[in-house]
């Protein structure tokens, strides 16, 4: 019996397990989190012994640490499986395991990690203490891992819904006060239209096609032409209109149906809701309708770290999830909706340069300018060839351990009364700490694009390719819509390099361990994937396979 | 009869109805349930092709977007009722309502 038992589960984690393992883990550890931290509350007082190591603050970080360095060697183990056979999928066909997966979960494992790590000490979150932010943040990564490793369009809607919810939780964690923020009602609706558009989308293409495997639904959006053509023949009245009737209700007898220029237009609809919702769901981080009543002091009133997290792995793996459903559903009809997307990536990049030139708030200038980044991602897409898959994919990677750097510097800026950093609380930055000030315009340089570092090679790439393929019109934005970015980011590092300080003069700048090893990792990746990319853009071809 | 294109033009309708009330409408409660009317509307959809192709998985994606709908309506709700509990804002009679709240 107990052998019975064994072999089964064997067999389950060798077949079907195997593909989900890593997620499971993650779970597994966020419930411990959550476990231990409800233990540690009954049994423990305020004291919690003479050694502050084991202080309550540091074992939820902790346990979280452990469950994602599980779930990496777990990754681990799934590449030397899938290098022999390519591909590994589960569950009726509907989560796959492949270079793709590969990629972008080891990117939000990598993002979720410093994200715990810099939250850690945060002196500004009241809530860092206890286990439910952590295992939200675990929960979260889970949900986006299984979004990408989704390839059915029922479960892509599942795990994004799951993600959706694990994100409007850790929306709604406080900065310095106790308070839930308000900018968490505001993302939670864009959210949920968001998702809205994604299933009417997803609920349009299981019409065209009667299946949900997003290959099938490809496969069947590819012969609609043909399908079309023999509907509007059989139209016709006489003999051959009566032969193509019969040819239809022999071989595709749902066809009869529709009507065939519905069946050519709807799959661009299709298209259009699928980006627009996705679009929604990762700009919804801006959270701000009206940037005109910016109230510069106190920011969002989201804790940083959260912010980081949502406009960073979050706003990834949308993007992520998307290009595969671009790459799989929509790939032959690239010619006509190329327009689209387009259209929505050059107004997403206006939209987020013109609000961030009228902000003062660190935070918001850098997360409104995280939509134009992600924008510049999705140009990619216009030009569909291999080099701009790998471009996307690259700008993606440098472009999280950038944002991860400059929020790190952001954290460690705050003291304890200050809950978002104004570009005056940067005065004299340069006397008072000049390793912090190096260090942010390091990183602002690196976001603005400036040549030696990573981000001018990310959007090189990406004008390199749309030039290539001929879309010159949008290759020439791409090139000078970065001066008005560059200003924007560059703003910052003025500020931060004047020397003049103000009276009253506010703390030194305090780095604990776990911020000085994000941003040396940080710091590390903006300049070396600049000097020496060819690892880089290696590990960016790597997700698609080559 | 019906045809698929009447279940077609109900969807869209209402698709387009949801569409316009979270534009238009302020408050943020009738906000949350039109972005419910949009996922009736996808309801619909699915249920009508999942008649047209005999398939069930049409039927089976259905019930999954009213559960994930309940769930994401569980969560704004405690979300509004975290941000709401602060300002007073659940009595009708008080003069300013959710929306003008929100503003930061």
């Amino acid at each position: 019996m107990l052998n019975h038992i064994l072999s089964a589960f064997r067999a389950y984690m060798h077949g079907d397990g195997a593909v989900l393992l890593p997620e499971m883990q993650l779970l597994l550890f966020a419930i411990g989190t959550l476990a231990m931290d409800s233990w540690a509350a009954n049994t423990s007082n305020e004291k919690s012994g003479t050694n502050p190591i084991f202080q309550q603050k540091y074992w939820n970080p902790a346990l979280a640490l452990i469950g994602i360095a599980f779930s990496a060697f777990t990754l681990w183990m799934l590449r030397a499986r899938i290098l022999q056979s390519g591909e590994l999928a589960g569950f009726h066909l509907t989560l796959v395991v492949d270079s793709y997966f590969m990629f972008f979960s080891a990117l939000l494992l990598a993002a979720t990690a410093l994200v715990i790590l810099l939250s850690v000490n945060c002196a500004t979150m009241p809530v860092v203490r206890q286990g439910r932010y952590y295992a939200l943040l675990l929960f979260a990564c889970m949900s986006m891992m299984l979004m990408v490793s989704a390839v059915d369009l029922l479960v892509i809607f599942l795990a994004m819904q799951a993600a959706a919810i694990s994100a409007h939780f850790l929306a709604a964690t406080p900065g310095l006060s106790n308070r839930t923020p308000s900018a968490a009602v505001r993302f939670l609706l864009s959210s949920a239209l968001g998702s809205a558009l994604v299933a009417y989308a997803f609920s349009l293409l299981y019409g065209l096609s009667g299946a949900t495997n997003i290959s099938q639904v490809a496969g069947a959006l590819a012969r609609r032409h043909n399908v079309a053509k023999v509907i509007a023949l059989s139209h016709e009245s006489g003999p051959q209109g009566l032969q193509m009737l019969q040819l239809l209700q022999s071989r595709l007898p749902e066809a009869v149906h529709w009507h065939a220029f519905t069946l050519e237009a709807l799959p661009i609809a299709a298209f259009a809701l699928v980006s627009a919702g996705m679009i929604l769901k990762f700009a919804a981080p801006p959270f701000q309708r009206q940037f005109t009543r910016a109230n510069p002091v106190t920011g969002f009133g989201v804790a940083s770290p959260v912010i980081l997290y949502l406009s960073g792995a979050y706003a990834i793996a949308t993007v992520a999830v998307l290009l595969r459903s671009m790459f799989t559903i929509f790939a032959d009809s690239q010619n006509i909706w190329w327009h689209i997307i387009a259209a929505l990536a050059i107004s997403g990049i206006s939209y987020g340069i013109f609000c961030s030139l009228r902000q003062t708030n660190l935070e918001r200038i850098i997360v409104y300018l995280s939509l134009a980044h992600m924008s510049y991602v999705l140009l990619g897409v216009v030009a569909a060839n291999e080099a701009a898959a790998t471009a996307m994919t690259y700008y993606l990677l440098t472009y999280l351990f950038i944002v991860t750097g400059v929020f790190g510097v952001l954290i460690a800026l705050r003291g304890k009364n200050i809950s978002s950093v104004v570009l005056n609380d940067l005065s004299g930055l340069r006397r008072r700490s000049p390793a912090t000030a190096l260090l942010l315009i390091i990183f602002v340089l690196a976001l603005a694009g400036a040549p030696p570092t990573t981000g001018f090679f990310g959007r090189y790439f990406i004008f390199h390719a749309l030039f290539e393929t001929g879309h010159r019109y949008t290759a020439w934005f791409v090139a000078l819509s970065s001066l008005p970015l560059a200003y924007s980011y560059l703003r910052i590092a003025v500020y931060a390099w004047r020397g003049r300080q103000s009276e009253t003069e506010p703390a030194a700048v305090a780095f604990g361990i776990p911020e000085a090893i994000v941003l040396g990792i940080c710091v590390f990746v903006s300049l070396a994937a600049g000097l020496y990319s060819e690892p880089f853009t290696r590990m960016a071809r790597y997700a698609f396979g080559q | 009869m019906l045809s698929l294109t009447h279940y077609l033009f109900l969807s869209f309708a209402l698709f387009f109805i949801g569409l316009t009330g979270v534009l238009t409408r302020r408050n943020v409660i009738v906000k949350l349930f039109s972005i419910e009317i949009i996922l009736n509307a996808t309801t619909i959809n699915f249920a009508a092709f999942a008649r047209l192709y005999g398939d069930a998985s049409g039927q089976v994606f259905a019930i999954l977007v009213v559960a994930m709908l309940v769930l994401e309506l569980l969560v704004a709700l405690a979300i509004i009722a975290a941000v709401c509990s602060r300002w007073k804002c659940a009595t009708p009679d008080d003069e300013k309502d959710l929306s003008s709240q929100l503003d930061y």
